[in-house]
């Protein structure tokens, strides 16, 4: 079944804008080997934004991998690293299902029957989702930075 | 002589310098009569077997060329066996009362690793090149993690604890270096000799049904059973090569341990003619279970790669006794420790197939358990 053109618009932008970057390309703009990469690539942590015809990534994926490396160059055994992002994303994964429940059910359905054209109702859903993903991402961070510093405080009294 | 029944846990408690304990027998020893370094190369077991005790416990560095093995004798030993306590030495000698514990305990504190996780797993992807080039078919890498404390740790505690939660492996105390291994390298009584090769690892379940699940998928997994394979063959053919009645299972057995489970090949049989223990020992270490095959290509990729000493870890530690009899396992699963300061050690057979990532996160699993024994 086709899409409706407001979804059509909507996948549309969920299309990276900028040139896609080899793995090895990858590695050249973080400075890590290919191996180590592949190794955050087989764990699910970094997703191909394109499979076919061959493997491309977002050039947007290469600051959290430098943020990954600046927490392991801090210390940070790589191997527990892995191991916190596999807790993480089993954690995150069914909220981020929710989310886009919430999305569809109470943006895209409202947008769609509120709408006066299918030109008007695809520019209003791109804007809102266009809004609304930084706004998440940055209601995420907020809020995992809160328990970090609220947990490093008591964990402070607990070895004084 | 014998004496009244002790009970190890009361004997530990007692603070003894040297420790072995495995299922059937626990050997406690007191104060030191002679204690030497064997020195290095092929002759290091024969002169460690020179001494001539009722009981002398030793302990090898992985690497025959590096200095650190110890050989030890206690003034007295008191032996726990087959319901029994015999004491070889001068009983007086033996502490009267528990040695009360000091109530200060500081956490383990975590100083560093020899070679940073993300380098270990490229020396895996380097491996596995070298085993796609046919240059090596499997090399063991081992990894460390350095602690520190602010108070010094308790070996005694460590061992408590150890015993605890890993009864049916071999628990030891040997100058700083304390461990629980699933590794009999040798066993001799008399004529009769025994060993288990491990290979080929997978986690436990969080119940019984996963346990048993996780253990068929690794009975039946390709890269289990070829790490397995080239482990336990090598070391087949030098002891069938000196007892012609060796007899072992014709596929692997499962061990399960408290945290993982082993994939083992146990043999078994009787001496053609009669060999000091540590005779056995020079004819088996290092096994391709903590070398690699072929070993003399798996220990050169070793020295290049691993960016540590490994001392006395995957060497072989365990007792002999005067006859020639003795009981010596492969110190895996180990801590050493100085003082405030320890090293925890834990490593993985590379073969084809392996995945570096799997490796990493099954060290990890290998030193927090570890871990939690000095915590």
């Amino acid at each position: 079944m086709a899409l409706d053109p407001w979804d059509l618009a909507l996948r549309d932008a969920l299309l990276p804008t900028t040139e896609l970057l080899t793995l090895d390309e990858l590695a050249a703009r973080t400075e890590l080997p290919p191996t180590l990469l592949e190794v955050v690539v087989r764990e699910g942590f970094l997703k191909p934004a394109r499979h076919e015809p061959e493997i491309l990534f977002d050039p947007a994926d290469v600051e959290p991998i430098r943020s990954g490396m600046e927490l392991v160059e801090s210390g940070l055994p790589l191997g527990e690293l892995l191991d916190l992002a596999r807790q993480m994303d089993a954690a995150m994964r069914p909220i981020a299902e929710q989310s886009i429940e919430i999305f569809s059910r109470f943006v895209r359905d409202s947008v769609e029957v509120t709408s006066e054209s299918d030109a008007e109702a695809a520019e209003r859903l791109v804007r809102a989702f266009s809004t609304m993903l930084p706004a998440a991402g940055t209601m995420v961070e907020h809020h995992f930075r809160a328990l970090l510093l609220e947990g490093a405080k008591r964990r402070l009294q607990v070895d004084r | 002589m014998t004496a009244d029944q002790l009970d190890p846990a009361e004997i530990l408690a007692r603070h003894p310098r040297v420790w072995w304990a495995s299922p059937t027998i626990t050997l406690a020893g007191f104060g030191s009569l002679a204690i030497f370094d064997p020195g290095t190369g092929d002759g290091r077991f024969e002169r460690a077997r020179a001494v001539s005790a009722p009981v002398t416990f030793a302990s090898f560095t992985f690497d025959g060329e590096a200095p650190g093995s110890l050989v030890i004798v206690p003034e007295l030993v008191v032996e726990v066996a087959d319901g029994e306590t015999t004491l070889h030495g001068d009983p007086s000698l033996m502490p009267p009362a528990p040695v009360p514990v000091p109530p200060e305990h500081d956490r383990p504190r975590f100083a560093g690793s020899s070679l940073p996780d993300h380098l270990w797993l490229e020396a895996i992807g380097s491996i596995l090149e070298m085993i796609e080039r046919r240059e090596v078919e499997k090399v063991v890498l081992a990894r460390d993690h350095a602690l520190w404390s602010k108070q010094r740790f308790d070996p005694h505690r460590i061992l408590a604890r150890l015993s605890d939660r890993f009864p049916d492996c071999f628990r030891f105390l040997i100058e700083g270096l304390v461990g629980a291994s699933p590794e009999l390298l040798i066993r001799k009584t008399a004529l009769a000799i025994e060993s288990v090769t491990l290979a080929g690892t997978t986690a436990r379940g969080l119940t019984n049904e996963d346990d048993e699940i996780l253990g068929k998928e690794m009975l039946s997994d390709p890269k289990a059973l070829t790490e397995h394979r080239l482990a336990a063959a090598p070391v087949g053919a030098i002891l069938r090569s000196i007892a012609s009645d060796l007899s072992h299972p014709a596929s692997p057995e499962l061990m399960r341990l408290a945290n993982v489970q082993h994939l083992a090949t146990p043999f078994s049989g009787h001496l053609d003619s009669d060999e000091h223990v540590l005779d056995l020992v020079a004819r088996l270490h290092p096994t391709p279970a903590v070398g690699g095959v072929p070993t003399a290509a798996a220990e050169a990729i070793i020295k290049d790669l691993e960016a540590m000493d490994r001392n006395r870890y995957a060497g072989p530690v365990g007792y002999f006794r005067a006859n020639g009899d003795g009981e010596i396992a492969i110190a895996l699963r180990c801590a050493e420790l100085s003082g405030a300061r320890a090293r925890l050690f834990a490593g993985n057979g590379i073969v084809e197939g392996s995945i570096p990532e799997d490796e990493l996160e099954e060290t990890r699993l290998k030193l927090t358990a570890m871990l939690s024994a000095l915590e």
